[in-house]
């Protein structure tokens, strides 16, 4: 008897053990949910390379606790990737270049650089990277001196040259360093395609205050095989930041040699628009690589991509840069208001120009965009008033 | 019964369209059957359109019989009842020779793939029109020459070139078929190619002896409705005998109705026979799941790749994980049984690789290109370079989110084989990563911990919100 009693009150407790981890799960449940209406769904969407994941960075950098030393180690096999990654594509290019081009001799490595470009470029090649030794720096740097490499690296935008490569080449010394911890800046700077979906939640307003809205900030790869997965992103989205990479007009893709990156960045921006999700989603257009944009344009026309054809320059320097970058942002905006069907006129469009890398600017610029983004929410409120307002006014005349 | 015999509409006129009806259903049924029941997809490409068009040729055959030979009645005539329209372009170019020419055009593919060991250099669907030539222009040539009676039959002189046209599409099938005869099918293909030239062939044989029956005794009607009633009935039969799916898609072939005993093959690999890959390392808790280990050496491992493959899949990114798993498959065929290894990789790059593939890979257009363009499908280094890429992917992207993960969390846990923590079990997978909601304590604006979400509530947001 009292052995049953025992294992009655046994099964008790563990029943209402059970009870209260129910109720503890449901109020967990409740309060998530009652958080989650709160949250701002914002989507960094564009082509690949276009800056989304580096805006992401600074982002993190900028209104969460930023990177800790552990974290920042973390990035230094990335950035010796890179290194190799980008030394052997330039070594490949200039091999083809002199097997493919008339003018071949210009292409051709010099004697004294061969050995060392085949080896680097072995390296390369192999699935895990070796730390890279300030020898190895050494040998990288001889290599990129070489005029064939440099002749190579002016005709980046036929192969498939990273934009970080004259930072990494330029730091090379400080990067091979055996107590190396990468800066912000190198973080920024390092570079790794996105695959899937990377979220993250922030308070633009700083760490303490509770006023400010609270983000869920998602990004997503930009290459084509990626763009399937987006739909899976696009309820209640608040906002859709599109990143474009303005330098790259005169670049293919990665994943096509024969698109030119510029026309797929317009129409992939045209199919975002006419989703049926975004009716009433804001837009925040982020021009991205404006530095690169500036050196490029003065060297490279901007006809050479044949949705700019028929731009016009019209004088030079820095008139001339602003000139161009008024030409592109007029094209966007007609795109818009090309692609925007008449029930969603009134959804909030707005255009940014952007150095990605450049924290005051993203800093400054996401302030914008928070208050763009309030402004609206008040808006919406406010749109749903004016029907009390008239049904007392009509109560009051009786 | 003389005008039933001229004009149609006797009682065996309509059996015999019932029993045609009935086959197309059953031909429908056993296209459709198996995407319906197993919930596939769609299939892209040629593998689709090579089905559906041998369906819609079959439909054609039997419609042009029924209309060329007046089994149903009309009253008066109509343009659409032409004999020129049912007897010459709905049984050529859009009947028999079209079927014909999906079956040629799917074992030349065969032939490629298998005999010369590389993609299709032609794509079919610039190849079949070319295969389909000869019959149009027999057709625009005939409708010029219009040597059809009122009874739409043709004269001795006509025939002739006519049945010389259908066995010529026999023949070339017959010669593909020997071409490819050598190679050790596993799914059949080499059965459904002969069965398909038998079909042909008796097709061809009971026109010519319907034909000449007719032409011989067009005056006795018993004679024209039987031999009417058997052409149809004996068409209706060999139509379906001559369809299949496992020329163009021969995993969705061993799903197909009959086939019920038949252990469930998901994949290719499975139905390929290979032994399921990956080591399963026992007894050494400690040494598991290193991260100081490279993440080759770690794959290797099945419970970490799954447990790295739920996680992929979690957060979108799974088509990596699993196309490596596939190529590590791959590698367990021995290099020299050529056609399972074509197989594999067949299946593979439609997959993975193809332009607008379900789980398509993020790899380069070079490396893209090499895969597509390469002379030898058997050859073993011929996805290295996209496994490099792909691993590179993981190793600076993906691995390092998943340290952090819940799934880790729980791989480690089951290895000690500590009591599992409750409430880990009961919300299925709290996440400290990037992938999910990261919020680190001090910034939470809700002063709550972590907040616990499973990696596919994503799409709850709407729900929610």
């Amino acid at each position: 008897m009292g052995s049953l009693c025992s294992r009655q009150r046994h099964y008790n407790q563990a029943d209402s053990e059970e009870n209260a981890r129910t109720a503890e799960i449901e109020r967990r449940i409740e309060q998530e949910t009652k958080a989650e209406k709160h949250i701002q769904k914002l989507l960094l969407l564009g082509a690949g390379d276009s800056g989304k994941s580096t805006i992401f960075k600074q982002i993190k950098l900028l209104f969460q606790s930023g990177f800790d030393e552990a974290e920042l180690k973390g990035y230094i096999p990335v950035i010796h990737a890179n290194v190799y990654q980008t030394i052997k594509i330039l070594h490949d290019g200039a091999k083809e270049l002199a097997q493919t081009e008339e003018d071949s001799l210009k292409y051709v490595i010099s004697d004294e650089n061969k050995e060392n470009g085949e080896k680097l470029a072995e390296i390369g090649g192999r699935l895990d990277y070796p730390c890279l030794t300030k020898e190895l720096a050494q040998d990288i740097e001889a290599i990129w001196r070489d005029n064939a490499i440099q002749e190579t690296y002016s005709r980046g935008n036929e192969l498939q040259v990273p934009d970080c490569t004259q930072y990494l080449m330029e730091n090379l010394q400080r990067l091979s360093d055996t107590n190396y911890v990468p800066t912000k800046e190198d973080v920024l700077y390092a570079r790794v395609r996105t695959t899937g979906v990377v979220e993250i939640q922030f308070s633009p307003v700083g760490q303490k205050k509770r006023s400010g809205e609270v983000y869920r900030l998602f990004d997503v790869g930009g290459q084509r095989n990626e763009r399937r997965k987006w739909i899976h992103l696009f309820e209640g989205v608040t906002a859709v930041i599109f990143c474009v990479a303005i330098s790259e007009y005169d670049r293919t893709l990665f994943e096509d040699d024969n698109k030119n990156r510029m026309v797929e960045t317009k129409e992939l921006f045209e199919w975002v628009l006419k989703q049926p999700c975004f009716e009433k989603t804001a837009f925040m257009l982020f021009l991205n690589k404006f530095d690169l944009f500036e050196k490029k344009v003065l060297q490279v026309p901007l006809n050479v991509c044949e949705w700019y054809k028929d731009y016009q320059p019209v004088s030079t320097g820095k008139q001339e840069i602003e000139h161009a970058y008024e030409f592109v942002k007029k094209k966007f905006e007609e795109l818009y208001f090309q692609s925007t069907a008449p029930n969603c006129v009134d959804r909030v469009f707005k255009i940014y120009r952007t150095t990605a890398l450049d924290q005051k600017l993203i800093k400054k610029t996401f302030k914008l965009v928070d208050e763009t983004l309030r402004r609206r929410n008040l808006f919406e409120a406010a749109k749903n008033l004016p029907e009390i307002f008239s049904y007392t006014r009509l109560d009051g005349l009786r | 019964m003389m005008s039933c015999a001229v004009e149609g509409g006797c009682p065996s006129d309509y059996v015999a369209v019932s029993i045609s009806i009935l086959s197309i259903i059953l031909l429908l049924a056993k296209a459709v059957a198996p995407y319906l029941i197993y919930k596939i997809p769609r299939p892209k490409g040629s593998s689709f359109w090579l089905v559906a068009i041998q369906v819609l040729a079959s439909f054609n055959l039997l419609l042009s019989i029924v209309m060329a030979l007046n089994f149903l009645k009309f009253k008066g005539r109509h343009w659409w009842n032409s004999c020129y329209i049912w007897s010459v372009w709905f049984e050529g170019p859009l009947g028999f020779g079209l079927l014909l020419s999906c079956r040629i055009v799917q074992g030349f593919q065969l032939y490629n793939i298998f005999v010369k060991r590389r993609l299709p250099p032609i794509r079919s669907y610039i190849f079949l029109p070319l295969v389909l030539l000869p019959w149009i222009a027999g057709s625009i040539f005939i409708h010029m020459k219009k040597p059809l009676n009122n009874r739409c039959h043709m004269g001795a002189q006509w025939i002739i070139p006519i049945t010389c046209l259908h066995a010529l599409y026999i023949a070339v099938l017959v010669g593909l078929t020997g071409a490819v005869q050598h190679v050790e099918f596993r799914f059949h293909e080499l059965k459904d190619l002969w069965r398909g030239i038998l079909v042909s062939a008796c097709c061809i044989g009971i026109w010519v002896v319907a034909y000449i029956l007719n032409e011989v005794h067009e005056e006795i009607s018993w004679v024209q409705i039987v031999s009417r009633f058997l052409l149809l009935v004996t068409t209706s039969i060999l139509v379906l005998a001559f369809f299949s799916i496992s020329l163009s898609q021969p995993l969705i072939s061993l799903m197909s109705l009959r086939k019920k005993d038949h252990p469930e093959c998901e994949t290719m690999g499975h139905a390929l026979g290979i032994p399921d890959s990956g080591l399963l390392l026992q007894g050494e808790p400690t040494q598991f799941a290193d991260p100081n280990e490279p993440l080759d050496k770690l794959l290797l491992n099945r419970k970490f790749r799954q447990s790295f493959m739920a996680f992929a899949d979690g957060c979108l990114a799974g088509e990596s994980v699993h196309f490596y798993d596939e190529v590590q498959q791959l590698e367990k065929v021995p290099d020299n049984d050529h056609v399972r290894r074509i197989y594999m990789v067949r299946h593979i790059i439609d997959k993975y690789i193809a332009p607008g593939a379900t789980m398509e890979v993020n790899i380069s257009h070079r490396c893209r290109q090499e895969i597509l363009s390469t002379l030898d499908l058997a050859h073993p280094d011929l996805f290295k370079n996209a496994v490099n890429e792909l691993m590179q992917l993981m190793k600076m992207n993906l691995v390092n989110d998943y340290w952090l993960s819940a799934f880790f969390m729980k791989l480690k846990e089951d290895a000690n084989m500590r009591t599992v923590n409750h409430e880990l079990e009961e919300f299925g997978g709290w996440n400290f990563s990037h992938r999910l909601s990261s919020v680190h304590c001090a910034d939470d604006p809700f002063h709550q911990e972590h907040s616990p979400r499973k990696p596919d509530s994503n799409s709850c947001d709407s729900d929610l919100q």
